[in-house]
Parts: C-alpha cells; sequence; structure tokens
C-alpha cells in the first residue's frame, strides 16, 4: 500500500475542436494521501466536475496521468474502469443514486452483488449503524429523506473500502442541518476508518469539515488551504470569484 | 401549455412514437373489421348475417385488446413522467395545468395516430373484404360498402379510450404534494384499486362460467358448433382478466426468482425490480398473457376441431377462417405491443441503468439484468396465459368426446409458449441496447449536473 490514495500528473482535459475549444482542465498536479479528508472547491467553470469524472475513470482525460493506490489506470479500457469504479473508488452523488427498487440495505450491498458476492450482512449492518440508519436498513429509498438517502448512499461508498472516496457536491440537494449530518458521517470516515475522502463542493461550512481546501480556477489549481474555516473558504472563494469577473 | 407538451414531446420522442403506433394499429384493426360490418347494409342474405359476424365477433375482440394496450401504453408512458410533473408543480404549475399538458400530449400524438390508422383501415378494409370474397365466404353479388362511418367511428373509439387512459394517468400522477425528488423513487407497494380487482374477476368469473356451460349444455347439441361458440372465447376472456391482475401476478413470480438468484447480480436486480415496480412491468406482462392465452388456446380448439369433425359441415371454413384470423390478429397485435411496451418502459429508465454503470455494473450486467426482467416476465406470462388457455381446451375437447386431455396437438402448447418468450426476452435485449449505448455515451455528464 503506498501513502498516496490518488493522484493526478499534468491532468488536462479539453472539450470541443478548432476555435471552439474550451480547456476545463489546464494541467493539474495533485496528490492526496491515505486518510486525508480534502474539498475542491472553485467558481462554476472551474473544472471541479471534470476532475472528479476523469479521477473517477468516467471521463478519459485529453493527456496527463491518473493513479489510483499507485496504480496508472489511465489508459485502462472501459471494461476495467468499471471494475476500478465497482472494486476501488466509492462515489456519492449529489442526486444520492440509489436504485428505487432496492431497500437501504440492498443498497448498500450492491457494489458487492455487482461483483458477483453475496455482501456479508453483518458488515452491511455495521456500515448502516455507522451512518446513524441501522433500523432503516429494510425502507426503500422512497420512504427516507434526502439526508438519510445520502447517508445511505455514503455507506454504500465504503462497502468496499475503496481508496478514495469521491463525493459530488454530496450536500448540494439538502438543507443545513441535514447536510451537517452527512458531513459528520463523511469526516468520521476518514477520522475512525482512515478512509480517504475527496469533495467537490461549492459550500464554504462542508469545505471547513475538510483537512485541506484546494482551489481551483479555470482549470488550474488557484490556491490551497490548510485547516479551513468556512469564514476563511468564503473570503477566498469571494476573491476567486473576483479575479475570474475581472477578466 | 400547448406549447409546453410540443416541446416536451419533441424531447421523448420514444414514449410518443410507442403511444403513435398503439392508437395507429389499433384504429387499423378496428376499423377495418369495421368496415366489413358496414359492407352488410347493402348484402343480401345470408351475406349480410357472415359479414356481421366477421365485422362483430373480430373486430369486438380487436377492439377488446386495443382499448387495452391502448390503455396500458398511455398509463406506462404518463406514470414515467412523475419526476417531469413534480418538477413542473414545483415551479408553480396546478395539478390542473399539469393534468391538461398530458392530456394534450395524449391528444396530438393519439389525433395523428388515428388518422393515419383510419386512411390505413379504409384500404387494408377493402383488401380484408376481397379476401373474404376471394374465400368463398360471401357470395360474389356482394360488394364493399365501407365508408367513412365505420372508420370514423372506429377513430373515435380509440380516441375516447387514448383520453380516458390520459385522464387516469394524469390524475394518478398529479395526487399529493408537488416535489421532485420523492418522485423519483418509482418503487411503490402498488395496491391494487378495487375496481381493477372487479373488472378481473368479472372477466374470469364469465370465462368460466362459459367453460361450464359448454361441458354441461352446449357439448349435448345437436349442432358440432355450439361447444366452440360458448368454449372458444374463454381463453381470451380469462388471459385478459388475469391480465388486469398482471402486476400481483409479477409480484408472486419475482418471489422464487430471488430464492434462486444466488449470487448473481442480475438475477438479484431483476427479481426485485419486477417485484417492486410491478405496476410498470405488469403493462409488459399483460400483452404476454393475453398473447399466449389467445394463441394456445384457439389453436388447439382448431386443432381439436378438425381431428373430431374431419368432413366438416357447411360453416367449417368460415369458422376456421374466423378462428386463424382472431388468433392471427390477436398475436400479431399483442406481439407489437409487447415490443412497443419494453421501449416504452426503458425509454425512461435511462437515468437509472446509467446509475447502474456508475456504480460498476458493466454493460453487460445492465443489458442481462433487463434480459432477466423480460425473462422473469415471460415464464409469468406463457405459465398465466397457458392456465388461461385451459379453460377453453378442456371443456372443448370434453365437449367433442376426446375428454380432459385433447388426444393430439399437445406439441401446440410449448410450441407458442417457446415463440412468447423468444419473442419478450428478443424484445428486452433489443429495446435495453439502445437505451444502454445512450446511457454510457458521456458518463462524466452525470456527475456534472
Amino acid at each position: 500500500m503506498t501513502a498516496i490514495a490518488l493522484e493526478v500528473h499534468e491532468l488536462t482535459r479539453t472539450f470541443g475542436s478548432g476555435d471552439t475549444v474550451v480547456s476545463a482542465l489546464a494541467g493539474i498536479d495533485l496528490a492526496f494521501r491515505r486518510g486525508s479528508f480534502t474539498a475542491v472547491m472553485g467558481p462554476s467553470g472551474s473544472g471541479k466536475s471534470t476532475f472528479l469524472a476523469c479521477a473517477a475513470g468516467l471521463d478519459r482525460p485529453t493527456s496527463g496521468r491518473v493513479l489510483v493506490g499507485g496504480t496508472d489506470v489511465t489508459d485502462w479500457d472501459e471494461e476495467r474502469r468499471t471494475r476500478l469504479r465497482r472494486e476501488r473508488i466509492g462515489f456519492v452523488f449529489q442526486g444520492f443514486h440509489l436504485l428505487p427498487y432496492l431497500t437501504a440495505a440492498q443498497n448498500v450491498a450492491l457494489p458487492s452483488r455487482l461483483a458477483g458476492r453475496r455482501a456479508d450482512r453483518g458488515r452491511v449492518g455495521a456500515l448502516l449503524d455507522r451512518v446513524g440508519l441501522a433500523d432503516r436498513g429494510h425502507h426503500l429509498p422512497g420512504s427516507l429523506s434526502g439526508g438519510q438517502q445520502q447517508r445511505v448512499a455514503i455507506a454504500r461508498a465504503l462497502l468496499t473500502e475503496p481508496d478514495v472516496l469521491l463525493a459530488d457536491e454530496p450536500t448540494g440537494a439538502l438543507d443545513s442541518t441535514t447536510a451537517g449530518q452527512v458531513l459528520r458521517v463523511l469526516r468520521d470516515s476518514v477520522t475512525d476508518l482512515g478512509q480517504t475522502v475527496v469533495m467537490v463542493t461549492h459550500d464554504p461550512v462542508a469545505a471547513s469539515y475538510a483537512d485541506e481546501v484546494v482551489f481551483l480556477v479555470d482549470g488550474r489549481i488557484g490556491g490551497r488551504m490548510a485547516q479551513p474555516t468556512a469564514d476563511a473558504v468564503a473570503g477566498q472563494m469571494a476573491h476567486l470569484d473576483e479575479l475570474v469577473t475581472a477578466r | 401549455m400547448t406549447a409546453l407538451a410540443w416541446r416536451s414531446l419533441r424531447h421523448r420522442p420514444r414514449a410518443g412514437i410507442a403511444t403513435f403506433l398503439a392508437v395507429l394499429l389499433g384504429t387499423l384493426l378496428i376499423g377495418s373489421f369495421a368496415t366489413l360490418a358496414e359492407s352488410a347494409a347493402g348484402a343480401p342474405a345470408p351475406d349480410d348475417g357472415t359479414l356481421v359476424i366477421l365485422g362483430a365477433v373480430v373486430g369486438g375482440w380487436g377492439a377488446a385488446i386495443v382499448l387495452f394496450s391502448v390503455a396500458s401504453t398511455v398509463g406506462i408512458t404518463t406514470t414515467q413522467r412523475a419526476e417531469e410533473i413534480g418538477l413542473l408543480r414545483t415551479i408553480g404549475a396546478t395539478p390542473r395545468q399539469a393534468r391538461r399538458l398530458i392530456a394534450r400530449e395524449a391528444a396530438a400524438i393519439s389525433f395523428a395516430g388515428a388518422g393515419l390508422g383510419a386512411v390505413g383501415a379504409a384500404i387494408a378494409g377493402r383488401l380484408l373484404f376481397d379476401l373474404v370474397r376471394g374465400g368463398g365466404l360471401v357470395s360474389g353479388r356482394t360488394e364493399y360498402g365501407g365508408g367513412p362511418v365505420s372508420v370514423a367511428g372506429a377513430a373515435l373509439l380509440v380516441l375516447v379510450v387514448s383520453a380516458i387512459a390520459a385522464a387516469i394517468a394524469a390524475r394518478r400522477a398529479t395526487r399529493g404534494p408537488a416535489g421532485v425528488l420523492a418522485r423519483d423513487s418509482a418503487a411503490e407497494r402498488g395496491r391494487m384499486r378495487w375496481w381493477r380487482i372487479a373488472i378481473a374477476l368479472l372477466l374470469i368469473g364469465y370465462g368460466l362460467a362459459m367453460a361450464v356451460v359448454t361441458v354441461t349444455v352446449t357439448a349435448h347439441d345437436d349442432d358440432p358448433y355450439a361447444a366452440m361458440s360458448t368454449s372458444g372465447s374463454s381463453s381470451i376472456l380469462v388471459g385478459l382478466g388475469l391480465a388486469v391482475l398482471a402486476p400481483v401476478l409479477l409480484r408472486w413470480g419475482a418471489g422464487p426468482v430471488r430464492l434462486l438468484a444466488g449470487t448473481s447480480a442480475t438475477a438479484h436486480l431483476a427479481a426485485y425490480n419486477t417485484a417492486r415496480r410491478s405496476h410498470l412491468l405488469g403493462g409488459v406482462l399483460a400483452p404476454v398473457v393475453v398473447l399466449t392465452a389467445a394463441a394456445v388456446g384457439t389453436l388447439m380448439l382448431v386443432d381439436i376441431d378438425r381431428r373430431t369433425l374431419p368432413d366438416g359441415t357447411a360453416d367449417s371454413d368460415t369458422i376456421t377462417l374466423l378462428n386463424n384470423v382472431v388468433v392471427g390478429m390477436i398475436s400479431l397485435f399483442a406481439a407489437i405491443m409487447v415490443v412497443n411496451a419494453f421501449v416504452a418502459m426503458l425509454a425512461h429508465r435511462h437515468d437509472e441503468l446509467r446509475r447502474l454503470r456508475l456504480l460498476g455494473a458493466t454493460p453487460r450486467q445492465v443489458r442481462s439484468s433487463v434480459a432477466a426482467e423480460a425473462a422473469v416476465v415471460a415464464a409469468v406470462g406463457v405459465a398465466t396465459g397457458a392456465v388461461a388457455a385451459l379453460t377453453t381446451v378442456v371443456p372443448f375437447a370434453v365437449a367433442r368426446d376426446e375428454g380432459v386431455v385433447p388426444d393430439g396437438g399437445l406439441w401446440l402448447a410449448p410450441v407458442v409458449a417457446a415463440a412468447v418468450a423468444v419473442l419478450t426476452v428478443g424484445a428486452a435485449r433489443g429495446a435495453v441496447r439502445s437505451a444502454v449505448r445512450d446511457a454510457a455515451g458521456r458518463p462524466a455528464t452525470a456527475s456534472a449536473r
């Protein structure tokens, strides 16, 4: 096991061609230590989501390398990248992405099922307990609140003990109280389990739960902040917005 | 609202096409047989009787099945738009406006489908008449008399039914509070409404009663076709009744699959999807049941008739043709409906299939989970349809003194069952292939949302 869970080198991603070429990522170098919680922030269009998609193997970078747990996965084909997502990357989306016809416990066990194994019931129960939903295992997503659904999604992402848990605006669809619960669950998974979490967000309060914030501007790294507080992050974001507007 | 309806339609062409096809084919079918009945007005006896029977019997059966499938297609496509409708309501559309949107959309598609179907029916009706006269069922003196009345009547009937189906589905979609996220969860236990159970019991009860009448009364009639006239419709009646109960049947059928799933991810997903979204997949199961029931029941009926009455009577040709037309028509229509229903259903599961891909399901796993769902539907449908077919086959075999089990033609049932199963799974595979391709197209946009 290497000490770095996820790293990207010289990552670029451009869309379109000719005159209409748009550079979403313009050369990014980042490394995420095992057991760290990093927030990736930036104004709209700064390349946050593209970065996450490339890191997860959902999108192919135009150039550069992506290493998951020390393995270079950049040139893997779709089949291998699918297995990568299933086994070594945990995903938490803004829209929860639970399957509506599976219960909370079955949703948590799904990655294991897709890999052709029966999930360990004890482990599924323990994960649901960890996210505070031990008594909701038999509920369908439709009867859970948004915050509860997102916590189920986090339990699902933790099932395979992935190299890295990628979260894309995990609190974007939640109110501040339930968002706090979700963020605490993410924070605890880092502190208690040594999980690595990379979270894209535009909410300074969410970012304050992380160990470090990386700011992206126009597809480049525009700054970093260790031990962030919500106020400091909000100030920095306002500053970055001014930079972007000024140009 | 009308402009919005058009935009919405352009955005979801597949679901629109499914409704369009159902309406078009329905009008074509009912319309062309209606022209036969209309031709009877100017025909000399006994041709007028023959034409009325052909038009009314076949047209009537066609109407029942067509209306049923139009209703279920419109139902499927509307139910699946709960999310969009929830969104419209959160930004201030009243339930009334949302219902009007659905109604206008359904009306626009249905008008186009029914109009084209009516034109087709006018042409097909003439061809059908030539076929009937060429077959010697009516004399050469009788002329084609079909006009705009019968064709327009058929179109109107289909339009009214699709309007009612859309209204019912729209009411269901707009019931309850406005909201977007909560509606995403299309999994519900889907309790049967009382009127649905009542209709099902009525149809099944009527079919069984006819079966009993066949054994106790018409079997002893001097006319060998009396028994056929009472038993012939039982399989279709019971099949339709069971089709109305499709969601319940699916929930029962999914149970064993769950137990047999083992570690197979695809079987696991398919079992829970069929059980917990039985109200959606029920729309696919219904035509499978009717198709199997009608085909097995009628084909074996004709087979028993041919064996026990080798020389036939004066009416034999007409009756055999009638039976074959019924079976051919119902089979063709039901087959199209099976394909149609799968396409309509999968067109709206993009999000869910893409979700599976993002979570690490391979394209193959996604495809085979849908194929496995289809296999569950096929198995439940074929078994249910075969049971329904018994209500025609057994009484008629008894009436023709072959006993409870017919003396031959038993191979017909497994052959039909296999054909139906292949059709069902094939339709699903075809429909899912395009759905998965689109879903995996550019997955990055999924997380960028």
